[in-house]
């Protein structure tokens, strides 16, 4: 399948899930192309697990056409059973075997169906040093790791990873990234659920944002952070004259705080490389023309936070808009 | 096919460690068992016959039919409920096991457990009863075969109405008396109050006590009272019942194809 490239790996379209008279899933429609990573960024009960699971073969679509490297993940489950791997969102572990003795199992599993599993997968998630321990010992992220052995020691063509790094420290979800570069590399096809949006911004080609059984956003990490827009900040005394011109149409957003005003300005319009940079000109001009200075002048791009917040419904407030110290990129 | 061979292989190695390691299960499904024997066959009067041979006798070899509801029927419905409820019956399904093999496992390591404690029961009876060998092993083991088959189906199918596994007491019960009642494991069927007759050439347990003690004892207890049969005889004589198993078999196979779950999650 790795040689057609056109054939996209997975393919949904107008999928909808309902589980009596719930709709979980609610026409959704994308598709990943082999050896990409795509992301389904969204919060809980958004209907990522519901969509990942279908396309896991657990249960047929209720409406709409689902996938998997061509074939039907449900009707067709014997014939891609063996090149899927798929970690749970937790458990599923035989408690009683040690960490080793789970890896050769499903190892074993793996060489019963003549796909050379990976030798040292324990070393590869880095688990080789509890290898004599039982499951029932290990901590939530070791058992997270443990999940993530299983689900690529067959080397599958098409991994699927339902929020692999909730409960990981940042050491283990690091580690989890790299484990998952290393299989892209190797040409696997992966699609994963987050609600991390650092995650989804490192990892995916592309990404989605799924809120309440739909898709609302969809594209490349830079197209749909694109669309947040680019934020202009300042700070003007008190004492100013008059509120600032409108930038490339989009009139200042202006509030008063201990005599001070606190202006902002969200510009979506025109090419995103240079909009910025347009838009800053006229507003120089005009600060210059009256003498003032821009006190804190900001301007930055929009972040996947944005666009995600929007899209569930929360407006940006000012604290949670500025990226968290410490989030990568 | 021999893939799913293997897996089930697999996982009945898996099911055999795993119950070393647990004391309950281990109780229940080795001990226990092996404990009402020899109960039930201290409460047979001295010197008493049935069916031509000491009752002791009679009651042991028919043994092996309450082993399958308690020690393989009790401890499978355990299995795959709490399996169910950690998701391991989930990672499997979404895993390289077919659910063939998965069913297959289970039921191997059953019937292994099973077959081990007939063989503790033969060796009971030529050492301590002063009984001879079994006289047919190959219709013993066709008898074992089907009945862990069936009853590995029918546990299959009642986890499925089991939520959790602390109910897997509550829920086993009812078959379990029903099997007790109902099984020849005193007397034969013919001898059965007439009430229970019925019941009793229903139950899937008479197949493989009939058959079990047939094959133990040489003689016809397929409904007969134990006349001596040739080895062709003990074939013929078992047919019917093994008819009776081939038919649990679809019934068992159906209903757990209605019933069992896969996943904890709604349905």
């Amino acid at each position: 399948m790795r040689t057609h490239q056109e054939t996209p790996a997975i393919e949904v379209s107008g999928l909808r899930q309902r589980y009596g008279d719930f709709e979980a899933v609610r026409g959704v429609s994308f598709s990943v192309a082999t050896g990409e990573l795509f992301a389904l960024l969204g919060t809980n009960g958004a209907g990522k697990t519901t969509t990942i699971e279908v396309l896991e073969g657990y249960r047929p679509a209720t409406e709409g056409r689902v996938r998997v490297l061509g074939l039907d993940p449900h009707r067709d489950r014997r014939a891609l059973r063996p090149r899927m791997g798929i970690m749970l969102q937790h458990g599923g572990f035989l408690e009683d075997l040690t960490v080793a003795e789970t890896a050769a199992a499903w190892a074993g599993f793996a060489a019963d169906v003549n796909r050379p599993a990976i030798g040292d997968v324990l070393e590869l998630v880095g688990l080789a040093h509890k290898a004599g321990t039982r499951v029932r010992q290990l901590s939530g992220g070791q058992k997270r790791r443990l999940d993530l052995a299983l689900a690529v020691v067959a080397r599958p063509d098409v991994l699927f990873l339902d929020e692999p790094t909730t409960g990981m420290d940042p050491e283990a979800r690091r580690d989890t990234w790299e484990v998952i570069g290393r299989l892209r590399a190797e040409g696997t096809t992966v699609l994963l659920t987050t609600h991390y949006l650092e995650e989804a911004e490192r990892l995916a080609d592309h990404l989605a944002i799924m809120h309440e059984g739909r898709i609302h956003v969809r594209g490349t990490v830079d197209e749909v952070v694109a669309e947040a827009g680019d934020r202009i900040t300042f700070r003007l005394p008190g004492d100013a004259p008059d509120d600032p011109p409108a930038l490339a149409g989009v009139p200042p957003t202006v509030t008063r705080a201990g005599g001070r005003r606190e202006v902002s300005y969200t510009l979506t319009g025109g090419p995103a490389a240079a909009r910025a940079h347009a838009a800053l000109r006229p507003l120089l001009d005009w600060a210059a023309a009256r003498g003032l200075t821009l006190e804190r002048l900001e301007v930055r791009r929009g972040t996947l936070e944005d666009v995600f917040l929007r899209v569930v419904g929360a407006a940006p407030p000012e604290a949670t808009a500025r990226r968290p110290a410490g989030v990568a990129r | 096919m021999r893939a799913d061979v293997r897996h089930a292989v697999r996982l009945a190695r898996l099911d055999l460690k795993l119950l070393g390691r647990n004391q309950t299960a281990l109780v229940n499904v080795v001990l226990l068992p092996l404990l009402m024997a020899w109960m039930f066959s201290r409460i047979m009067p001295e010197g008493a016959t049935t069916a031509g041979v000491p009752a002791e006798l009679f009651v042991l070899t028919g043994v092996p039919g309450l082993m399958l509801c308690f020690a393989v029927f009790v401890n499978l419905v355990n299995n795959f409920t709490a399996r169910r409820e950690e998701l391991v019956l989930k990672r499997l399904y979404g895993g390289l096991t077919s659910p063939a093999a998965v069913f297959g496992g289970a039921a191997l390591s059953a019937l292994l457990v099973y077959l081990g404690q007939v063989a503790l029961l033969a060796i009971w009876i030529v050492r301590v009863e002063g009984g001879s060998a079994p006289a047919n092993i190959p219709l013993l083991l066709l008898a074992s075969v089907l009945g862990a088959a069936v009853i590995t189906l029918l546990a299959a199918a009642f986890s499925g109405i089991t939520r959790t596994a602390e109910l897997a007491q509550v829920t086993v019960l009812p078959v379990l008396l029903v099997m007790l009642v109902g099984a020849p494991l005193f007397v034969p069927v013919a001898q059965l109050p007439e009430p229970l007759r019925v019941p009793a050439e229903v139950v899937p347990i008479t197949p493989v006590v009939e058959i079990t003690r047939t094959a133990f004892l040489g003689a016809d207890h397929v409904g007969g009272l134990g006349e001596p049969l040739s080895v062709a005889g003990q074939w013929a004589a078992a047919l019917p019942s093994l008819v009776i198993l081939l038919g649990w078999l679809v019934v068992a196979a159906l209903l757990a194809r209605w019933l069992f779950r896969w996943d904890a999650r709604r349905g």
